[in-house]
């Protein structure tokens, strides 16, 4: 079994929290409760015939505290970003986040994802921001917590490049 | 032998050709070698010469090192004593050099072990003051004064209880759990998790107060357990424990991190994520989860409080033993001092009790005295023969309910002779007569001072009477009453003589005045009279067959017949029997 560790990473209620749920417990709920600090929660899966137990940190999506997140996104094996598709700032909040992550973390693996794409008709973040973003080497997926798309995909995507990124031993690179 | 053409030797007459020859070979290899053979001969005096040899070892002994370090120990080995040696002469020969050094890495240690010291010891006495006023803390007191030691060591040895529940081996960097040892007892969440969340609690602490790296939540407490964290450079150990551990459990805790840091140095620098390799720390770890239980001793307090209620229950046992075996003998005495009652046996066996004995049906109940002793009367067991008893007193009971003596009748006894006193009628006496020695307990019956009276003989006493008086005065002279209780007598044994024969007595009382002095005086004289005297009879020898009549004083007086009696100051007394209910008519002949 190999042990991963994944931030999630994204301005204030982009549905981080949401997205983690969706996946650990498969549960969506609309009510919003604010992460205190961080949670941690687990995750196990299969990748390329390996066992690997995703450790998921949902940190709290207050920006004003850049400090804090540097000392929790240490360690991390990979992250994920999260916008929200119905608020531009989301996006411009993305680009910031991910600088300070790969100043800590170095070039590790990273997805992106738009959520709430059940509400497409609302998004701000418009294709052509999207493609910005494609073109700087973002993995940028759509996706919705609350209706379960993309969430898997999502977490199988990272973990796969993790284990890419660093083999566990005894498997040929 | 070979032959050698080649050599010199072999043709002396040669010899001087062949010396000139060894001369050209020799001058020849120094034209050829002479640079190195300086070289040569350089190197020899350099092999040879000390100076030049250290400055050479000087020069590589770095990369020797390495070299010879990066693959075994025995160089350290070697070296070990040296470096020891030296460093004590260093310490003798300049001190401050090495405080000086030191003096950074020993500051936060030592400042670290007091804060810890000055923490547990606030920590037993805030356990000392929250105990001081449970029951458990009076115990203790008790127990400190028992055993002479101050309060605060008793409540100290009795709170060093702790165990070890769970230890965590955690990579510090990411928060991924390398290992985890629970004992049987734990409640185990998600380890991983936990892992996860004690990393970020530490990171989020640390972060909040601003402090550095190397500052860290070492401890935290939750409900009755207190989670102690180790930190190591690249793992830490997290043990989560019930109760107060003592602080040298820390001391357990760092040598079993540092031989972990030791042992899997290059494991934990790589550590991506895999796990597995630190399997191998199960045994480590285990050593961590210890547990002090205190060796439950038999309370004293509690051994005193039995011994004591054993000692009351004693003592109320014999107390009530005694107070019960005294009632018994009490009661025994007063049964046999009842007349009537025989004891022939009594037991008393753990508070049962039995009687046996003889009871003459007249004879006070016994059951009654039992109560009046404080027995219970169902704990007494009793079995009473029925008897008669020739107790004086009780044949002299037993006479009376036998007999119904009349009123006027006074029975004793003398000896075992039954005597009759008094007055009765002639059927009664004669009954008496025959019954009497057939009670048992009399074996004589004497009635010489009993009168006795026929109906007639009662009758004419009464009629004889006749009360005198004074002129004008309705009183009672001494000699009159004396003759009037006469009649009281004999108007009882009439009343009985007519209860017998379902008859009654009628008596007339009738007074009589003078023809002197006006008329309503003399009236009232004659009522006044009559009252007297029936005063003095007493109406307790009015018999309830017994109907009096005092007002014929008029129909007398109308009548003619009964002018001489009624000119003189007297009252006269008539009796007669009649047939139940048929009085009136009599009465008014
Ligand atoms: N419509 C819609 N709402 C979502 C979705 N995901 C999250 N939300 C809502 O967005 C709010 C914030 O979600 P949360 O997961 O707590 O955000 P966090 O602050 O990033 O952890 C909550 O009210 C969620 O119900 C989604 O996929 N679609
Ligand atoms: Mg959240």
């Amino acid at each position: 079994m190999i042990q991963k560790k994944i931030c999630m990473l994204g301005g204030f209620a982009v549905g981080k929290t949401s997205l983690v749920r969706r996946f650990v417990t498969n549960v969506f709920s609309d009510q919003y409760r604010t992460t205190i600090g961080v949670t941690v929660e687990r995750k196990s899966l299969v990748v390329d015939d390996h066992d690997v137990t995703l450790m998921l940190w949902d940190l709290y999506g207050e920006d004003e505290f850049q400090r804090l997140r540097e000392s929790y996104l240490r360690g991390s094996s990979g992250y994920i970003i999260v916008m929200d598709g119905t608020r531009q700032s989301t996006l411009d909040g993305a680009l910031a986040l991910q600088q300070t992550a790969a100043r800590t973390l170095g070039p590790v693996p990273f997805i992106a994802i738009i959520n709430k794409a059940d509400v497409r008709a609302e998004w701000e973040i418009d294709d052509r921001s999207i493609n910005q973003l494609r073109e700087r080497g973002w993995t940028v997926l759509f996706g919705s917590a609350k209706l379960g798309q993309g969430v898997d995909e999502l977490f199988t995507l990272l973990a796969t490049q993790m284990l890419k990124a660093s083999p566990p031993s005894g498997v040929p690179s | 032998m070979s032959r050698r053409p080649d050599n010199p030797q072999s043709d002396p007459s040669s010899s001087d050709r062949s010396s000139s020859v060894v001369e050209d070979w020799t001058e020849l290899r120094t034209l050829l070698l002479a640079p190195e053979q300086t070289q040569l001969d350089e190197l020899r005096d350099r092999l040879d010469g000390q100076v030049v040899q250290a400055r050479d070892v000087g020069r590589v002994l770095p990369e020797a090192f390495a070299v010879r370090g990066d693959h075994d120990e025995p160089l350290s080995t070697v070296l070990a004593p040296y470096v020891e040696s030296g460093f004590v002469t260093a310490v003798r020969k300049s001190p401050r050099t090495i405080v000086d050094a030191i003096a950074p890495i020993m500051g936060p240690a030592i400042r670290q072990a007091i804060a810890r010291a000055l923490q547990s010891m606030t920590q037993s006495f805030n356990r000392s003051l929250d105990e001081s006023l449970s029951v458990r803390s009076l115990r203790w007191r008790v127990d400190a004064w028992r055993t002479g030691r101050s309060f605060a060591e008793v409540v100290l040895l009795h709170t060093l209880r702790y165990r070890v529940e769970q230890v965590f081996l955690i990579h510090r960097e990411t928060g991924l759990l390398l290992h985890h040892v629970a004992t049987d007892a734990a409640v185990v969440q998600d380890e991983h998790v936990l892992s996860g969340m004690l990393t970020a609690i530490q990171n989020y602490a640390r972060d909040s107060f601003g402090a550095s790296q190397d500052q860290t939540l070492d401890q935290f407490q939750v409900g009755d357990w207190t989670v102690w964290v180790e930190q190591g450079s690249q793992a830490y150990l997290a043990a989560v424990i019930r109760g107060t551990p003592p602080t040298s459990l820390r001391e357990d805790f760092r040598d079993v991190l540092d031989h972990i840091h030791a042992k899997h140095t290059d494991t934990l620098a790589r550590f991506k994520g895999d796990a597995a390799p630190f399997k191998t720390t199960q045994t480590q770890l285990e050593t961590c989860l210890q547990a002090h239980y205190e060796t439950p001793r038999p309370d004293p307090l509690k051994a005193w409080i039995l011994v004591g209620l054993l000692l009351l229950g004693a003592i109320w046992l014999g107390w009530t033993t005694y107070q019960n075996q005294t009632r018994w003998s009490m009661l025994l005495t007063e049964l046999k001092a009842t007349p009537g009652l025989v004891v022939t046996a009594a037991k008393s066996t753990w508070g049962a009790y039995y009687l046996e004995g003889l009871r003459d049906p007249l004879a006070k109940d016994p059951s009654e005295l039992v109560a009046e002793a404080g027995f219970d009367p169902t704990v007494v067991k009793a079995v009473w023969s029925p008897y008669y008893a020739l107790n004086p007193e009780l044949v002299l009971v037993r006479a009376e309910t036998m007999l119904h003596p009349p009123d006027t009748v006074k029975l004793t006894m003398e000896g075992d002779t039954l005597v009759a006193t008094g007055s009765a009628s002639e059927t009664w006496v004669g009954e008496t007569r025959r019954f009497a020695a057939l009670i048992p307990g009399v074996s004589r019956y004497r009635d010489e001072k009993l009168l006795t009276h026929s109906v007639a003989e009662l009758l004419d006493r009464i009629n004889q009477t006749v009360v005198r008086f004074g002129p004008g005065v309705s009183t009672v002279g001494p000699s009159e009453q004396r003759v009037l209780g006469i009649v009281g007598v004999a108007l009882r044994s009439l009343d009985e003589a007519a209860a017998h024969t379902g008859q009654r007595v009628v008596l007339e009382v009738l007074g009589s005045t003078d023809s002197t002095g006006p008329a309503a005086r003399n009236a009232q004289l004659r009522k006044e009279r009559a009252e007297t005297v029936l005063a003095s009879i007493g109406q307790h020898h009015i018999g309830e067959h017994t109907t009096v009549i005092t007002d014929i004083v008029r129909s007398a007086a109308s009548n003619g017949s009964q002018t001489e009696v009624g000119s003189r100051r007297i009252v006269t007394l008539r009796a007669f029997l009649t047939t139940a209910g048929a009085e009136n008519e009599t009465a008014r002949p």
